[in-house]
């Protein structure tokens, strides 16, 4: 194989990267796929049909291609013949696209390496009867807040699958079962995706938690375990006081941070970013790193220098840091010559952005009220009154 | 009598077809992207009227929904595969689907001023297998927007399974 040359970048590309078609017996059928050319230049290519299962089945009606410089990308495709029968499950096939050796302009630039793209081509065969793929899938909440439990289920067998449901077990790390609960019975049509969704309350301490689940369909199970955390919003900025404040001065920025989290969390600091509307950074400070104790509240001190700074409201990021996670709080410093007032800790800031749906609904109500009137004030009165003359 | 029920027909007809018309009127308006849309970009341009969120599932129902609030110029970065889409203001919108294909792309990076690394361009995870001239010396799994170097002289990427 031919290395080529590049002084700066080379590129390849290939989409779909995969096909994925559902097994029909004789199916016959052409698929697309596109070479990208993002490096503008003229290229000839091989492809071939490699690795896979299904070699037999596909073929490639042209097998050397062109793209000149003025083609972003080109389009191409190739042939499937399946048999009349494959084994049920998932089967797999290969096109590997690669430049022709020696062909490519590449004056000027110096041998490297050859790359190649595969574009794979996936046909599953339903199993016979019925049959699930299942998944579990847990999104973490804090205390007291739902736990959300997802259940992804395909139906790959051959027939509709009538009755699905789930059986979860909560454990807490120390092996003891916290709670139980049964999900709601659904369907999934032969070939389908649906998904089972279930709002666990976690009324229980922070920590780490174990789930498993019985996924249990018509004629089979799938079991399933996740672990998830309660309580993954560990740090949590409480409060922020400035004493004393004069704009154009350094102003002390005492922030207050609890760690709800039941273990001490070091190498916390918090990074402050000042912005403009349209979203310049006026100044940006960070507070020395510290350590907080499990479940207790710590002060974070950061000095911010005013000077130059103007009275106005300003959009602020402030970020809680720690390990590689980064906790963010939008708020608003409205700053003036005496004071420094911060708004949206604790509460919402509200922007005025439903109007337009307020001023519909006003519409909406005044009309229907309007038809209502009209509609009685004639079969009600008016119409009796002109029946009796 | 006839005239009554004449004038009858016409505050029923004129009542719904208010209605029919006013609800029509506050439908979210969906204009783009259309509908069966294909993209090999991950990042998709909506352009709505009329609601104020945009539902992003990988299911029909909605069961899981992703919710964004809607802006000017609202684009967001979906990884490859079937989306359902609809917005909601008053009312909720038809049901559009889009797909983002996935895409292996592979290019070759000079890292600093003596070295070159092999970059995932593409939107998937890939699997790279390595060769020295016909020697295969292995494979790298090589997550999207990464780089690694060259330690070979060919390389054939492919969607990682």
């Amino acid at each position: 194989m031919a290395l080529f040359l590049v002084n700066a970048v080379y590129a390849l590309g290939v989409t779909p990267a995969r096909t994925t078609i559902d097994f029909e017996p004789g199916l016959k059928k052409a698929v697309e796929f596109e070479v990208l050319n993002s490096e503008g230049k003229d290229i000839k290519l091989n492809a071939m049909v490699v690795n896979g299962e299904l070699d037999g089945y596909i073929y490639l009606p042209v097998k050397e291609m062109f793209i000149s410089a003025n083609e972003k990308s080109k389009k191409f495709n190739y042939e499937i013949n399946l048999p009349g029968s494959l084994s049920p499950g998932l089967h797999k096939g290969e096109i590997l696209i690669i430049e022709s050796s020696g062909e490519s302009d590449l004056s000027q630039t110096q041998v490297l390496a050859t790359l190649a793209v595969v574009t794979q081509l996936h046909v599953y065969v339903p199993y016979p009867g019925k049959y699930a793929n299942a998944d579990m899938v847990v999104y973490n909440a804090n205390q007291g807040e739902n736990v959300l439990f997802v259940f992804p289920v395909v139906s790959a067998g051959e027939f509709d699958l009538t009755s699905v449901r789930a059986n979860v077990d909560i454990f807490n790390s120390m092996g003891e079962k916290v709670d139980s609960f049964t999900t709601l019975t659904i369907r999934v049509p032969s070939g389908e995706k649906k998904e089972i969704v279930y709002e666990w309350k976690a009324d229980v301490p922070i920590g780490n938690y174990r789930a498993t689940a019985g996924l249990i369909y018509d004629e089979g199970i799938v079991n399933l375990e996740r672990q998830f955390t309660v309580g993954s919003r560990e740090l949590e900025l409480k409060e922020i006081n400035v004493n004393n404040f004069k704009l154009g001065e350094i102003a002390k920025l005492e922030m207050l941070v609890e760690n709800k989290w039941s273990e001490a969390i070091s190498g916390v600091y918090i990074e402050t970013k000042i912005k403009k509307d349209n979203g310049d950074i006026v100044s940006m400070f960070q507070s020395p790193s510290q350590s907080i104790e499990a479940l207790s509240k710590q002060i974070f001190s950061s000095y911010w220098d005013t000077a130059g700074v103007k009275e106005g409201t300003y959009e602020t990021e402030i970020s809680i840091n720690y390990a590689d996670k980064s906790s963010k709080n939008n708020l608003k410093f409205k700053v003036e010559k005496d004071e420094l007032v911060v708004l949206g800790l604790g509460y919402v800031v509200s922007e005025d952005s439903g109007g337009s749906k307020d001023t519909l609904v006003i519409v909406l109500v005044i009309v229907v009220v309007v038809l209502v009137l009209v509609n009685l004030l004639w079969f009600l009165i008016i119409r009796k009154r002109l029946k009796k003359k | 009598m006839n005239g009554l029920y004449k004038i009858d027909i016409l505050v029923v007809a004129v009542s719904l077809t208010a209605l029919i018309f006013l609800v029509g009127y506050m439908q979210p308006l969906v204009i783009a992207p259309v509908d069966s849309y294909e993209t090999n970009s991950e990042s998709v341009l909506f352009s709505i009227e009329k609601a104020d969120v945009l539902l992003v599932d990988d299911n029909i129902d909605f069961t899981t929904p992703d919710e964004y609030p809607l802006e000017e110029g609202l684009k967001i970065s979906l990884e490859p595969g079937d989306y359902y889409w609809m917005a909601r203001g008053l009312f909720k919108s038809e049901i559009r689907t889009l797909t983002i294909l996935s895409r292996v792309e592979l290019e070759l990076r000079q890292i600093d001023d003596s070295n070159y690394g092999v970059f995932n361009a593409g939107n998937v995870r890939l699997n790279v297998d390595i060769y020295n001239g016909t020697e295969f010396i292995g494979s790298k799994k090589v997550e999207s927007n990464s780089v690694f170097p060259l330690i070979g002289d060919k390389f054939v990427g492919g969607y990682d399974e």
